[in-house]
C-alpha cells in the first residue's frame, strides 16, 4: 500500500496545497477569534450590567421650541405608552405621575436657618426605587410624608455650593433629620404636612414621593390640566439588547445616554464581529476552492494512473485513501494551527482587557473547538465527495 | 469459472469483414477454468477486444458476455475490482507500469492487494526470466522486453481463475518466450486457472487445448 500513496503523491504541485493550507489557517483564525472576541465582550457587557444598572430606563420626550411655545405636548399619550408596552425588551413600563398643583417646602428651627422654596413631586409605583425603606409608605392620620431626592442633589450642594460658599457639608444621616414643612395648595384651600427626606435615589433624578400619597393629593388638591406623564420608567429584561437604543432614537424620546452605553456597544460590536465573520467565510470559502481545485488538480494529473491502477484491481476507494490523507492531514493541521493562534491571541486580549481591569478568560471557550471540529468535518466531507466522484468517473472510463 | 460468449461482437468490428472468425462469427464460445486458449490472428482482428470484454475494460460491443452465467453487463465497479483481485489477471499488451516505480515496485503494487507471493518467490520467478538483476532499476529504463516479462510477473502474483495474456511474448526471444510460457503454465496448472493467450504467430512450441482463430 505503501507504493499506492509513493505513486499518488509524486510530481505533485505541493504550492496549490500549502496556499490552500495558508488560506484556510488565516480564514480559521478569523473567524474563531472572531466568535471569542465576540463572546468575551458579551460577558463583560452583561457581567457590568448591574453595575451601570440599565435595567431601569427613564424615558422623556426631546425638549423641543413646540413644547416651550406650548403648541405640542411633553407627555406621553396612552397610545405611545402602550406602545412601548408592546416592544419585545420591555418587560414593565410605568408611567410617572406628577403634582397637579402647587408645592412649596419650608423650615421652621431654630438650629437651622430658614429655608423656604417652591417643590415638584414624581412618583413611580414603589418596585422602581432603589431606597427601600420603613418609613416609605404614606398613612394619612400620621400625615408625615416621606420624600426621596436623588444622590446628585446631595454631591451638587456639598461638593459645589457648600464647598464654593465656604458653607459646612451636610451627612446624608443630618438631612435626614432635618423637618421640613411641606404645603399643598389649591381647589380654594391648602395644609402643611411634615415632611422627611428618608433616602437618596441613584437611579431615578427626580423629587419622589410615595405614590399613593401623590395619587390622593391630586385627587384632593389638583387642578392643572392632565398632559399625561411627561416621564417613564421602563424595565428592560437585556439591557445590552441594541433595540432599545434604535427604538428611542426611532421615536424621538430621549434618555441618559450613560446608562445605554453597554447597548449602543453592542450595537458597534455586532456590527464589527459580523464583518469578521462574514471576511472569515470569505477566506474560508475561497481557501476551500483551493483545496478542492488543488485536489481534483492531483487526481486529474494522475487520471492514467489511477486509470492502470483500476485495471490493476484498486476500488476507487483505495485509491482514494492517498488524497483522503493528504486532505486530513491538512485539516488537521489547519485545526491545531489555527487553535493554538486563537489560544495565543485570546491569551494576548486577556492581557491587554486586563489592564483596563476587564475580566476576560484566557482560555478559549468550548463553542470554538464545536466551531472548528464542525467547518473541519463539513469541509472534509465535501472534499471527501469531491475525490470519490473523481476518482470514480476515472476508474468507470 | 467459465467464461461464455453469445454473440458478441465490438460495435467497431460489426461493419468490418469477420468471415472465419472463430469468435466473432460463432454462436457461442466457451472458456473454461483449467483449460488453456490461444487466440490467434493478424493485427486489427479485435484480439485484444476479447480480452478486454472478458476484463470488463470495453462496454461498447453488442451480445451478452458471461461469467458464471452472470452477464457481466451488470457488474458493478466493485465487483470488477474483486475479480481483478482475485479471479482474472491480464497481461496488457500495452504493459501498464509505471515507469517512475522500480520493478520490484510495480510487482509489489499488485502483489501487495493479496500478498500472494513471496519475497524470495518473486526473486526466483525473475531470476527464471533473467531480469533478477534489473528488479531495483526504474521500470522506464527497461527495454520493452525486459519491462514485458516484469508485467507477466506480476500478473503472476495474485489468484486467479483466468489469465489473460495480451501478446505477452511480442519483444521476448524465442528461447525467453518458452521459458515464460513455462512459468505461467506452472502457475496456471498450480491455481487450476485456465489461460486466454493472444498472438500473432510464433507459438509453434507451446502446448494448447484449444487454438482458436479470431
Amino acid at each position: 500500500m505503501r507504493t499506492l500513496y509513493k505513486i499518488l503523491w509524486k510530481d505533485q504541485s505541493r504550492n496549490h496545497l500549502l496556499w490552500a493550507f495558508l488560506g484556510t489557517v488565516a480564514g480559521f483564525v478569523l473567524l474563531l477569534g472572531g466568535i471569542q472576541f465576540y463572546l468575551n465582550i458579551k460577558n463583560v457587557l452583561q457581567e457590568n450590567r448591574d453595575l451601570l444598572d440599565p435595567e431601569y430606563i427613564v424615558i422623556n420626550k426631546k425638549v423641543d421650541i413646540g413644547q416651550t411655545l406650548g403648541l405640542t405636548t411633553a407627555g406621553f399619550t396612552v397610545e405611545e405608552i402602550d406602545e412601548i408596552r408592546k416592544q419585545p425588551f420591555a418587560r414593565e413600563v410605568a408611567p410617572f405621575i406628577s403634582n397637579m398643583f402647587p408645592v412649596s417646602a419650608y423650615t421652621e428651627n431654630e438650629r437651622f436657618p430658614d429655608f423656604y422654596t417652591e417643590l415638584f413631586f414624581e412618583a413611580v409605583p414603589d418596585d422602581y426605587i432603589d431606597v427601600k425603606s420603613e418609613q416609605w409608605k404614606w398613612n394619612r392620620e400620621e400625615g408625615i410624608i416621606p420624600v426621596i431626592i436623588p444622590q446628585d442633589y446631595l454631591n451638587l450642594y456639598n461638593f459645589g455650593f457648600a464647598q464654593s460658599q465656604g458653607l459646612p457639608r451636610i451627612p446624608k444621616e443630618i438631612i435626614s433629620m432635618v423637618n421640613v414643612k411641606i404645603r399643598l395648595r389649591g381647589r380654594a384651600k391648602f395644609d402643611d404636612f411634615p415632611g422627611k427626606i428618608i433616602g437618596f435615589s441613584n437611579r431615578i433624578n427626580s423629587i419622589l414621593v410615595p405614590y399613593d400619597f401623590l395619587s390622593w393629593a391630586n385627587k384632593e388638591y389638583g387642578y392643572f390640566e392632565n398632559k399625561g406623564p411627561s416621564r417613564i420608567i421602563l424595565v428592560s429584561n437585556d439591557p445590552t439588547n441594541p433595540e432599545i437604543v434604535r427604538f428611542i432614537e426611532e421615536k424621538g424620546y430621549d434618555t441618559i445616554r450613560e446608562k445605554l452605553k453597554s447597548s449602543r456597544m453592542n450595537i458597534i460590536l455586532k456590527f464589527i464581529v459580523s464583518f469578521l465573520v462574514l471576511l472569515a467565510a470569505i477566506i474560508i470559502g475561497l481557501a476551500f476552492l483551493v483545496f478542492l481545485l488543488s485536489l481534483q488538480l492531483m487526481i486529474s494529473r494522475s487520471a492514467e494512473k489511477i486509470r492502470r491502477l483500476s485495471k490493476l484491481g484498486y476500488h476507487y476507494l483505495e485509491i482514494s485513501r492517498p488524497y483522503l490523507l493528504i486532505l486530513f492531514l491538512l485539516l488537521l493541521g489547519v485545526t491545531l494551527i489555527s487553535m493554538v493562534l486563537t489560544g495565543i491571541l485570546t491569551a494576548k486580549f486577556s492581557g491587554l482587557a486586563a489592564e483596563w481591569s476587564l475580566d476576560i478568560p484566557e482560555k478559549i471557550d468550548g463553542i470554538i473547538y464545536i466551531t472548528s471540529f464542525g467547518l473541519m468535518l463539513l469541509i472534509f466531507l465535501a472534499n471527501m465527495a469531491g475525490i470519490f466522484i473523481s476518482t470514480r468517473r476515472l476508474c468507470k472510463g | 469459472m467459465i467464461v461464455r460468449f453469445e454473440k458478441v461482437i465490438p460495435l467497431p468490428m460489426i461493419e468490418q469483414d469477420t468471415s472465419g472468425s472463430g469468435i466473432w462469427e460463432a454462436e457461442s464460445v466457451l472458456f473454461e477454468q483449467g483449460k488453456r486458449y490461444l487466440a490467434e490472428a493478424a493485427s486489427g482482428r479485435g484480439k485484444t477486444s476479447l480480452l478486454s470484454i472478458i476484463f470488463g475494460l470495453r462496454k461498447d460491443y453488442r451480445g451478452v458476455a458471461r461469467i458464471d452465467d452472470a452477464d457481466i453487463r451488470s457488474f458493478s465497479g466493485k465487483q470488477w475490482s474483486e475479480l481483478r483481485k482475485y479471479q482474472l489477471s491480464f497481461v496488457f499488451q500495452g504493459l501498464e507500469l509505471f515507469g517512475d516505480l522500480t520493478a520490484y515496485e510495480n510487482i509489489r503494487l499488485k502483489n501487495g492487494i493479496t500478498r500472494h507471493k513471496t519475497t524470495e518467490a518473486i526473486r526466483q520467478m525473475s531470476e527464471r526470466l533473467g531480469i533478477g538483476t534489473f528488479l531495483n532499476k526504474k521500470a522506464g529504463i527497461l527495454s520493452f522486453g525486459q519491462q514485458q516479462r516484469v508485467a507477466i510477473i506480476r500478473a503472476l502474483c495474485q489468484p486467479f481463475s483466468f489469465l489473460l495474456a495480451d501478446e505477452c511474448f511480442s519483444h521476448i526471444d524465442h528461447a525467453n518466450s518458452l521459458k515464460t510460457f513455462d512459468l505461467i503454465t506452472e502457475e496456471c496448472s498450480r491455481q487450476g486457472a485456465g489461460l486466454i493467450l493472444t498472438s500473432l504467430d510464433g507459438t509453434g512450441n507451446m502446448k494448447f487445448d484449444q487454438r482458436l482463430m479470431v
